[in-house]
């Protein structure tokens, strides 16, 4: 996993609310296995870039090449709901994401990016709605994260604190992976299955499945 | 005394193994697994040269991709090569890491939300996990259910058989009273979503009780902590009681002989304590709930079905009145319009929220002497069940009403085995979701109980069951 520090970046705005993660990664892009140059960034939110011609919708600001490269998407109320598909956070990474800004996020959706280090961070709507208007009047003017301090920097130099589980924080800022955590709980993860498997002896196991 | 606790909290710390900076590290007791984007884990696992630690405490089942038609031709029947490949796929990560594997061949094929609890491998106090957003579904039984990510988590669960999760709150939802006829489970669940919306029960786990809940069958129980996740929650619950474990004696894989009795004892104290204290509590009326219907694009867009589609000015609050505008223009209907109103040009009966064989017996019950006037399909939860209303004379039923009866799988309700609704179309549904572009790019949901899509296939549009005359 990549570690995420510092990210300084143009943010682009896609201010629809409750964008499930079928947009995110819409179904038929699912089957697809993913590996470096074969990616899910042209499945990101395809059907909000695209109209059923498969052409770019001019009103989506994802289109627009004045943002140039964004790393931060800014987005609405209740981005990430609906399943709980993963590659919805492999989508908004591929597509070049490293953050993203909004109001509220779906809670699988909000774990899954920061397993995937992509930063989701909430801010007040209203700060929400100042930054879209910030980015729509100058695309391309860039904004801060700043995950050790936990602030956002505006493009006018206002700074923004927000929260993250400081466990998640953690394992960002070093790119730490759960697995290589978790192993070391090896004793401890050993007495609690014992005890279990002492005291609950009928617990399933599907070895005859 | 001890101070009184809730399920929640006895099942939950029961599997805590360590603490860390506000996230617990949990045992899990079973983990189920579909094919979904669990290959995106068991690529990652390869590549890192990592096993399963506890493969006998997995249970890999197809249910996602596996087309419900024509499965006597083999992996070679499924006509699209992606979706063969994600079956195929699944087969052989489950031989590779050793995880047993319900194929599409197996006898108890079915949804893994449906068989689990139908093979009574879900049971009171467990943690379970599955790489699916439905897995409060299990928590019917008194388990502790939780939904993790289909790659990294899952990966997590397959490496450890232990998961990192922060500790949610808890919520009590209490329902009392008595039902009105051709009320269902499905129309309480709609209504409590409803009433907190879908983002009201994020970051709780939520425990159903009350008259109205201690009352409802294991196959309604399931079919309302199904949807906790429409309404936000990743953990929905019902403490034991003799219904589950009525349901458990009848189950191949529940404890036999003197485990049996020793369960149920333990089973018996898992319930929430009379004076135990939830951080959130509301209640609802079930006599005052009518059956509902979907009209958005959200689940907590919906309403009783003798009600009109609304007006977004009529909602308070900015943003939802810009998703009601939205929704309403995907769907194709306008404010003031009666639901009944709405025409529907196909019906689907299926899905973990709804293909139990009480399911089926509702939608049965109402199609019993009359022809669908649209097309559809009723697919059954698990070939366990298939079987079942096959013996009953179900299927016939819906056969001759002109409706599909297929084979057992997450089919028309996620679309990822390409059994979609066409873009258009609209669908009357028993299933959870109707996002935009769920059943199909460009494709509207309405969601409702088996009964009332059962009146809708009937009549063709967005009916009232109540009304309805049952042959």
């Amino acid at each position: 996993m990549q570690a995420f520090t510092v990210l300084t970046s143009a943010a682009v705005p896609v201010p629809i609310a409750k964008i499930d993660t079928g947009m995110i990664l819409p179904g038929r892009y699912m089957r697809r296995h993913r590996r470096p140059g074969h990616d899910y960034g042209e499945a990101f939110l395809h059907d909000i870039r695209f109209d059923e011609n498969e052409k770019p919708r001019p009103d989506c600001a994802l289109n627009d090449p004045a943002y140039g490269k964004p790393e931060i998407l800014l987005t609405d109320a209740d981005f990430g709901c609906g399943s709980s598909r993963e590659g919805a956070a492999y989508a908004v990474l591929d597509y070049g994401f490293r953050a993203m800004i909004g109001p509220s996020f779906a809670e699988i959706f909000y774990g899954n990016c920061l397993q995937n280090g992509v930063l989701p961070v909430v801010l007040d709507e209203t700060i929400c709605h100042r930054l879209w208007a910030d980015v729509r009047k100058s695309p391309g003017i860039t904004v801060t994260i700043d995950l050790p301090r936990q602030i956002v920097v505006d493009s006018d130099g206002n700074k923004h604190p927000f929260e993250i589980n400081p466990l998640r924080k953690d394992r960002l800022v070093q790119g730490l992976d759960d697995i290589d955590v978790t192993q070391g709980y090896a004793r401890e993860i050993a007495m609690v299955e014992g005890r279990r498997r002492g005291s609950y002896p009928w617990l399933p196991v599907t070895s005859q499945a | 005394m001890p101070a009184a606790r809730t399920l929640f909290e006895n099942v939950w710390d029961d599997h805590v193994i360590a603490s860390s900076q506000g996230e617990d590290l949990l045992y899990v007791d079973f983990n189920y697994i579909n094919e979904g984007q669990s290959f995106l884990a068991f690529d990652q696992l390869r590549l890192e040269g990592r096993k399963s630690v506890r493969p006998e405490q997995h249970l890999a089942v197809t249910d996602h991709y596996l087309p419900t038609i024509n499965r006597q031709a083999g992996i070679e029947g499924i006509a699209n090569p992606e979706i063969r490949k994600v079956v195929s796929m699944m087969a052989n990560n489950a031989a590779e890491f050793g995880l047993p594997h319900i194929h599409m061949h197996h006898r108890r094929q079915g949804i893994a939300h449906v068989i689990g609890p139908e093979l009574g491998i879900s049971q009171p106090g467990m943690l379970i996990t599955c790489n699916d957003s439905h897995t409060a579904t299990h928590g019917a039984m008194g388990a502790c259910a939780i939904p993790i990510g289909g790659s990294n988590q899952l990966r997590h669960v397959v490496a450890t058989q232990t998961v990192w999760m922060k500790r949610p709150k808890t919520m009590r939802i209490g329902i009392d009273g008595t039902l009105a006829r051709m009320v269902t489970a499905k129309d309480v669940i709609l209504s409590i979503i409803r009433e907190i919306g879908i983002g009201g029960g994020t970051g709780y786990a939520v425990e159903y009780a009350g008259s109205t809940i201690r009352a409802m069958a294991m196959a309604s129980r399931m079919t309302i902590c199904n949807m906790s996740i429409e309404g936000g929650a990743r953990i929905g619950m019902i403490g034991p009681d003799d219904t589950t474990f009525q349901h458990l004696a009848n189950c191949e894989r529940a404890p036999k002989g003197a485990y049996w009795d020793r369960a149920i004892g333990y089973w018996r104290t898992l319930p929430t304590g009379d004076s135990a204290q939830f951080d959130r509590e509301l209640t609802l009326d079930a006599a005052a709930l009518a059956p509902m219907v979907t009209w958005g694009t959200s689940p907590e867009d919906c309403s009783p079905i003798d009600g009109k589609v609304p007006d977004p000015d009529s909602f308070s609050d900015p943003e939802r009145r810009r998703h009601v505008a939205r929704a309403l223009e995907y769907m194709q209907i306008t404010p003031a319009m009666p639901l009944s109103e709405v025409r529907v040009d196909r019906i689907f009966v299926g899905s973990c929220t709804n293909s139990r064989i009480e399911d089926l017996r509702a939608a049965a019950g109402v199609l019993k002497g009359k022809k669908a006037s649209v097309p559809g399909m009723v697919s059954a939860g698990s070939s366990e069940i298939k079987r079942q209303a096959e013996q009953e004379g179900l299927h016939r039923i819906f056969l001759d009403a002109g409706l599909e009866w297929r084979d057992s799988g997450c089919s028309s309700c996620n679309g990822s085995n390409g059994e979609i609704v066409g873009p258009g179309q609209r669908c009357a549904s028993t299933t959870n979701r109707n996002f935009e572009g769920r059943q199909g790019r460009a494709a509207m949901t309405h969601i409702m109980s088996p009964a009332m899509v059962a009146a809708a296939a009937v009549t063709g549009r967005l009916t009232d069951v109540r009304h309805m005359a049952l042959a």
